[in-house]
This record gives structure tokens, sequence and C-alpha cells, in this order.
């Protein structure tokens, strides 16, 4: 009794201790991550007072999965087409290279750690340093949106970096997405042929593309969320959807976040619910990003010692992988009203699909490093998130200040 | 509807398609389980909106959706798989709790303290007499008080009978929800039937331990195990404070996320619940009731919350607990079912009925109150467990045929309170 007593009173105060520190973080740096709620996930997890057991962790299985799922679709419905089609195509050329530089730095640094440093061989060292690299490419809208909500004018680069944004997350899981499927880790039934990796690629976008048109046959004619009991009868559904798209997925040993993102595409694009089930995925972003946040403290445990220095590299990767994509992107692809070297400054908040990302990476391949990935995707978001506002506030400001004074003759990186 | 039935199908035929491909990640996940929780949620959905349009309660329709797919018919979904979402059902139940605590207002209570107070004892007490007459008359097709003597019978038929009188908050709280009632019915129903849930848990604890005593035949056992439930209930009742002023506290210096808050609560309370035996219904039901009309803070966010998280959690509880209803045991058992079901029901319109026209409560109470208290689900069926599980020699017989009755009113009670509250003029969301 006094064992629960005392697990009780140390996670009330570890979470009003989070709180006020991470509160006063919000203050002081616009801080809009929910670190408070990984602490509290740790103190009632297995490692500090046992309130969660292991085995409990593990009956949360379904509210993980939904919030998984729930970012995948939420990044599935950005991409509806007609949307898309108005967007300029400088600005689709910026945030595509941002994407892609990124990605191939980080991947090309983490393979370098994994293979040559730590001596993995290559499928094992590609599939951690592809899992770690869509971590790194990983930016989220949140600091930015915070930005724009304080901007006092309208920047251009704001638009570019809202696109950007979203086009890491798209690059992001979609190469989480393949890597889990091409190197695809457990067994089939006797009776059938093992599907080759290309087999599971195919298989992996196919139980995407069939949910989401399943799911546009279930969703259509639904009432309004203006009705009363709306919202909360299409959580229902949609919860429904996104749990049989995230256990068809579990079942094949594939990632949800990724069958979630064709499911959240095809629902975008299709009949007339996808205003309202947008409406609903933003509403209740937060808690189920906070939700994950929880687990994910939850279920984090310490890597083993010799392979702990790959957390703090793996910072230094990020940060250098973003600089080097934000210089291609910004000084070398931009169109001269929208050149900013620095654009990768701007980009540093990883937000939920990170956590999403590494959590999903955990219960997939629980063979390889799953405390290790989990602990460098925390350790990353966490640092990241703290200094991302400020940081893109001031690239931001910087962009808007130039364009005021109409400067167009920003230097060219490479005239020299 | 038809459209969506057909996806449903197709859904679970994809499903076949998939098995032969299935990864084997026990240890890590029960994908199954969760790609069978997506298919109970959304059959859920569909059946309960074809009851809605059938102008019957949403809920039945989910619990028709769970006895469709669950062990019982199709198997679609194994006990195995109910066994994993345990903790789903648990966190229903404690968020309904906190919502059920939060809903009983002390303004209420005291205006209609005397309509309240009669209709529960008047209805308690008629049951319990019908339910073990019932239950003596009928003594000799009743397989668990076959061979007692006739000291043990009497108690364990007592025992029965108390088991019988518990109402179900869910229920009420589900209905009030789904059709917006505030009225006099909705306000006097919600109130007596969680008072008579408090009173019913104190009624089976001493109860039980008579039984129980009988069978043994030790009254040492029988004070151990009273002393036992006392120390349950009231260490429920002094958790819920607890938990009350951590809610507070809450409220008052941070007030946001409050659905994750509250989720968080139900499943440290969950946990705390097991390791130190007290009730978790209860006690998040007295921590409710306690923010709601004690504390220093304004209430509203929270219940605006809970609100908001309800109709998810209903459809999880009411699937769930359809899944789990046993038919086979029910086909075998039915027309004992039906007679004690329907004496129940008589004792029930009888003695409320009385009641509100002593306490000349409103013309609707007095004409429809009776509708609200004659369904039974979760808190019943815990009490069943209970009874099987400690009092094996004749619990496993009795929870048998207590099922069976527990899921006609379970069935038949949400479609009489519905029509009461329609025909009271309370249904604000038709």
């Amino acid at each position: 009794m006094q064992t629960t007593l005392t697990a009780l009173a140390v996670i009330a105060v570890g979470y009003i201790l989070a709180y006020l520190v991470f509160d006063r973080l919000r203050d002081s740096f616009g801080y809009v991550g929910g670190a408070e709620y990984i602490v509290i996930g740790f103190l009632l997890g297995p490692r500090v007072t046992g309130l969660l057991g292991a085995g409990q962790v593990q009956d949360l299985t379904p509210i993980v999965s939904l919030a998984l799922g729930w970012l995948g679709m939420l990044l599935g419905t950005y991409f509806r087409l007609p949307t898309m089609a108005l967007i300029e195509a400088d600005h689709l050329r910026v945030a595509f290279a941002e994407a892609c530089t990124t990605f191939g730095t980080a991947l090309a640094a983490l393979i370098g750690i994994f293979h040559y440093v730590v001596g993995y061989p290559w499928p094992e060292a590609t599939v951690q340093a592809v899992t770690l690299a869509a971590v790194a490419t990983l930016s989220s809208p949140a600091a930015i949106d915070a930005v724009t909500r304080k901007a006092s004018q309208r920047s251009p680069l704001l638009p570019v970096l809202q696109l950007t944004a979203r086009l890491d997350a798209l690059v992001a899981v979609t190469a989480f997405g393949l890597i889990l499927a091409i190197f695809h880790q457990g067994q089939v039934s006797p009776s059938v042929r093992p599907p080759t990796a290309t087999e599971w690629a195919v298989i992996n976008v196919a139980v995407g593309v069939a949910s989401g048109v399943l799911f546009h046959l279930f969703l259509e004619h639904r009432g309004s969320l203006d009705e009363p009991e709306g919202s909360s009868r299409l959580f229902v559904a949609l919860a429904g959807a996104i749990v049989v798209a995230s256990g068809a997925s579990y079942y094949l040993n594939l990632s949800p976040i990724y069958t979630n993102l064709v499911l959240g595409f095809i629902l975008a694009n299709s009949g007339g619910t996808h205003r309202d089930v947008t409406r609903l995925l933003l509403v209740t972003e937060r808690p189920v990003y906070l939700a994950l946040l929880i687990f994910a403290g939850a279920a984090w445990s310490p890597s083993s010692p010799e392979l702990l220095f790959i957390a703090p590299l793996f910072v230094i990767v990020r940060l250098a992988a973003r600089f080097t994509g934000g210089w291609i992107a910004g000084a070398v692809v931009a169109p001269p009203e929208l050149r900013t070297p620095k654009l990768g400054r701007a980009l540093l908040a990883q937000g939920g699909i990170a956590v999403a990302l590494a959590v999903n990476y955990t219960q997939v391949r629980p063979d390889l490093n799953p405390d290790l990935i989990l602990t460098a995707t925390l350790v990353s978001v966490l640092l990241f998130d703290i200094v991302a506002s400020r940081e893109t506030g001031e690239v931001v400001d910087q962009a808007t200040s130039d364009a005021r004074r109409g400067d167009t003759s920003a230097p060219d990186p490479l005239a020299s | 509807m038809i459209r969506r039935l057909v996806v449903l199908m197709l859904l679970v035929g994809g499903a076949v398609l998939l098995e032969p491909l299935r990864a084997p990640t026990e240890g890590v996940i029960a994908p199954r389980s969760l790609f069978l929780f997506g298919i109970l949620l959304l059959t859920a959905d569909t059946f309960g909106a074809l009851a809605h349009d059938l102008r019957l309660p949403r809920l039945l329709g989910y619990l028709v959706a769970g006895l469709a797919l669950g062990p019982s018919l199709a198997g679609i979904v194994p006990a195995g798989v109910l066994e994993d979402l345990s903790m789903m059902k648990r966190l229903a139940v404690g968020l309904i709790g906190l919502l059920a605590g939060a809903e009983l207002r002390l303004a209420d209570l005291k205006e209609r303290h005397r309509t309240i107070l009669l209709v529960l004892v008047f209805e308690m007490t008629a049951v319990l007499a019908v339910l073990l007459g019932t239950t003596l008359l009928v003594q000799h097709w009743l397989p668990f008080l076959q061979g007692l003597e006739p000291g043990p019978l009497f108690f364990v038929a007592l025992l029965f009978a108390v088991l019988l009188t518990v109402n179900s908050p869910m229920v009420t709280l589900a209905l009030l929800t789904e059709t917006g009632a505030r009225g006099p019915l909705a306000k006097t129903t919600l109130s007596v039937v969680l008072l008579a849930d408090v009173v019913v848990i104190l009624l089976f604890t001493g109860a039980f331990s008579l039984a129980r005593s009988s069978v043994a035949g030790t009254s040492e056992a029988a004070t151990e195990i009273l002393f036992g439930l006392m120390r349950e209930m009231l260490g429920s009742i002094a958790a819920g404070a607890l938990i009350g002023a951590v809610v507070t506290l809450y409220l008052r210096f941070v007030k946001r996320e409050l659905v994750l808050f509250a989720v968080v609560v139900v499943f440290a309370v969950a946990a705390a619940a097991e390791a130190l035996h007290f009730e978790l219904l209860l006690s998040l039901l007295v921590a409710g009731f306690l923010v709601e009309n004690v504390a220093p803070v304004r209430a509203e966010p929270l219940v605006d919350a809970l609100h908001q998280t309800a109709v998810p959690v209903f459809v999880i509880f009411f699937a769930m607990a359809g899944a789990e209803l046993q038919v086979r045991e029910f086909l075998a058992v039915w027309p004992l079912v039906v007679v004690v079901a329907l004496a129940r029901m008589g004792a029930i319109f009888g003695s409320s009925r009385t009641a509100a026209r002593i306490a000349r409560a409103e013309p609707v109470v007095q004409q429809y109150g009776w509708t609200g208290l004659v369904s039974q689900a979760g808190v019943a069926l815990s009490l069943s467990v209970i009874v099987a599980d400690r009092l094996p020699l004749v619990g496993l017989a009795m929870q048998t045929l207590a099922v069976g009755i527990i899921a006609f009113n379970e069935t038949v009670g949400p479609v009489l309170f519905r029509r009461g509250l329609e025909r009271a003029g309370e249904v604000v969301v038709s």
C-alpha cells in the first residue's frame, strides 16, 4: 500500500515539477512541445513507479496504434490535390529540395555510423539509418504555426515553411514505410511463398489504398459535424477505420503510419467528408500527440551503454543535415525573392510524427535496437522543440524585413 | 446502411485473405486483437445507427453488434481478444464513473430528495422481496439451490435477489447522453440509480458474507469477508476523496488537456485500485461527485471534456459487453430468466409508481419513472463474477442464470427507458 501511495506521490510531484519547468520554457522560448507528458509517462512506467507495468503498457496498444494512425492520417489529409495544384512551382521545388537533401545527408551520415563505426551488416545498418534519417527529416508545422499566429505581418517565407514541413513528413513516412516493407521482419504461413521485397512494398501500398477506398464508402453520407454529437459519432467511425487500418499493418508487420497516410490521402481527395474528417483530425491532434508522448515515456528505457553515444551524435547529424538541406533549398534552389540560406534553422522543430515513427519502430522491430532509436528520437525532439520556435521566429523576421526592404539583391552564394 | 454492411463484410473478407501473410509478433503487440477491435467499433457504430433509424437506443445496436461478432455467435471476436482489450473496458468504466459522479448535483438531490428517497426505498425493498419470494417459489428448478439446507438456501436466495436488485448507471448515463434529456424524469432516474448502486454494494457485502458463512458453516470466515468488503467500500470512498482533491488541484492550477488528464487519472486509479483493493467505479463516482458539489472550483470544463469522450466510451463498453453475452447459457435457462425478469420488472413498476405518487412527484415521474430502473449491465455482471469466483459451490450455477437475466434486462431496459423519456417529452436529440 505504501509503495503504491509513494508511486502516486512521485507521479504527482514529478508532473507538477515538469509542468513548471516546461511552462517556464514555454514563456521564455515559445516552446510548443509537451515534454512534461513524457516525464509523466516515464514516472508511471515500469522503470520508475511501475504503476503501469510492462504488460499494462502493452495493453495500451489500441490507444497507441490509434494515435500513430491518427497522426499518419492527418498528414495524408494535407495532400489534397485541388489545393496542391494552387501551390506555386517555386515553393514546391524548394520544399522537395529541402526534404530530399536533408534526408539524403542524414542517411549518408547515419549509414556511415551504423555500418562503419558500430559495425552492423548492411541490412541492419540500413533499417536503423533510414528510420533515424526519417526522424531527422521531420519538421513540425507547430513551431511555424506558432510564429504565424504571432507575426504581425505575413512573411512570404511562411507558406514555403509550412509546405516544406509537410513534404518533409511525406518523405520521412514514405521512406520509413518502405524500409519496413523492403526489409520485412517475420515469417508467413508455410502454405504460401514468402513475398519478395518488391511484393511487400506493393502490399504495403495496397493495404492503404484498399483501406482508403473502403472507408471512403463507409464514411460517405454520414451526418455533419454540426449535427448534435456529430463529431463524437464521426470520431468513433474514424477511430474504427484507423484502428482497422493500423491493425492490418501490424498484422503484416508494416507501418500503420504509412498505411494511414495513404488512407488519409484518399479520404481527403474523395467524396464530401474530407472537410469534416480534416477538422476533426486537427481538433484532436494535440491530445493524440500528448497521449503518444505519455506512452513513449512509459515505454522508454535507456539503450545499451555502448550505443548511447549515438543519441547525441544523432542530434549533431540532424543539425548538420537540416542546415545542409536548408542551404541547398534556400540558397541554391529558391528564387531570389525567397532566398533564405538559413532555411534549415526555421525547420528545427520535430513534433509528433517523429515520436510516432520511433514508437512504431519499437513495436515493429523489437529485435533491432528499439531503445536506441526511441532514446535518440526523444532526446532530439526535446532539445529541438525547446529552441525551435525562437529560431523559426528569427529566420522569418529576417525574411520579412528583407522582403519589406525589397532586398532582392540578396547575396548569391554561387556567384563567387 | 447496406453500403456500410457491405464494407464491413469486405473488411472481414480482407482479413481472411491476409491471414497467410500474418507475421508472428506475439509478445510485442496483439495485431489480431487490434484489427478486430477496429471491426468491432465500426460494426457497433453501424448497428447503433441502424438501431437509431428504428427509433431504438443506439446502445442496443452496440450490444447487438458485440453479440453478433462475439464468441457466442459468429466468433469473429474470440474470448482471447476480449481479454486483450480488457484495459479499454476498464478505462470506459472509469471515465463513466467520473462523469456519473459529476452529473449528480447536490441541488437536484435537495430539490427532489423526497421523491428520490421514497423511490429508492420502495423500489429496493419491493424488488428484493419479490425476487426472494420468486426464487424460493421456483427453487426446485434452480440448480444452485439444489441440495441446500433451509438456512443456507434462504441466504443464497437472498444473495441472488440482491445481485439482481442492481441498476445500471452506464445504461442510464448512455441514454441521457444520447437523448440529451435533462427533465425531471432524467434527473430523478439518474439520482436513484447512482444512489441505489452504492446501497446495493453495501447490501451485497452483507448478503454475500451471510451466504458464504452459511454455505461454508463458519462464522469466522464470514466476519473476515464482511470486514474485507467493508474495508473495500470505505477505502473506495476515501480514495474517491483523494482523487477528488487531486482533480480539484489540477482544475485550479493547470486546467489544460482535460480529456487526457481524465484518461491518465483513470489509468492511475485503476492500477492503484488493483494494488490497494478498492472499487474503481465507486471511487471515481465519489471523486466526480465531490469535484462537482464540494470543491471550490468550476467543474464544468471537466464535465464538458468527459462528455466529449462519452460516445466513444459507450460504444466500446457496450460493444464489449455485448460480445461477452453468453447466448448458449441464456438459451438453456430462458424460461427461468423470463419468469424472474418479469417478476423483477413488475416489482419495479408497482413500487416506483406508488413511491412517486406518495412523494407527489411530477406526473411524468409517476408514470414513467419505473422505465429507467429496469436496465442492468456492468455492475451486476461484476458482482456475479465475484459470486462465481469466491463462492464456487453455488456461485457458478448462480452466475449462469444471473447473466441470462442481466442480458435480458440489458436489452429490454434501454428500450423501455427511451420510450419513457420520449413519452415524458424529455428527448432533446431525436
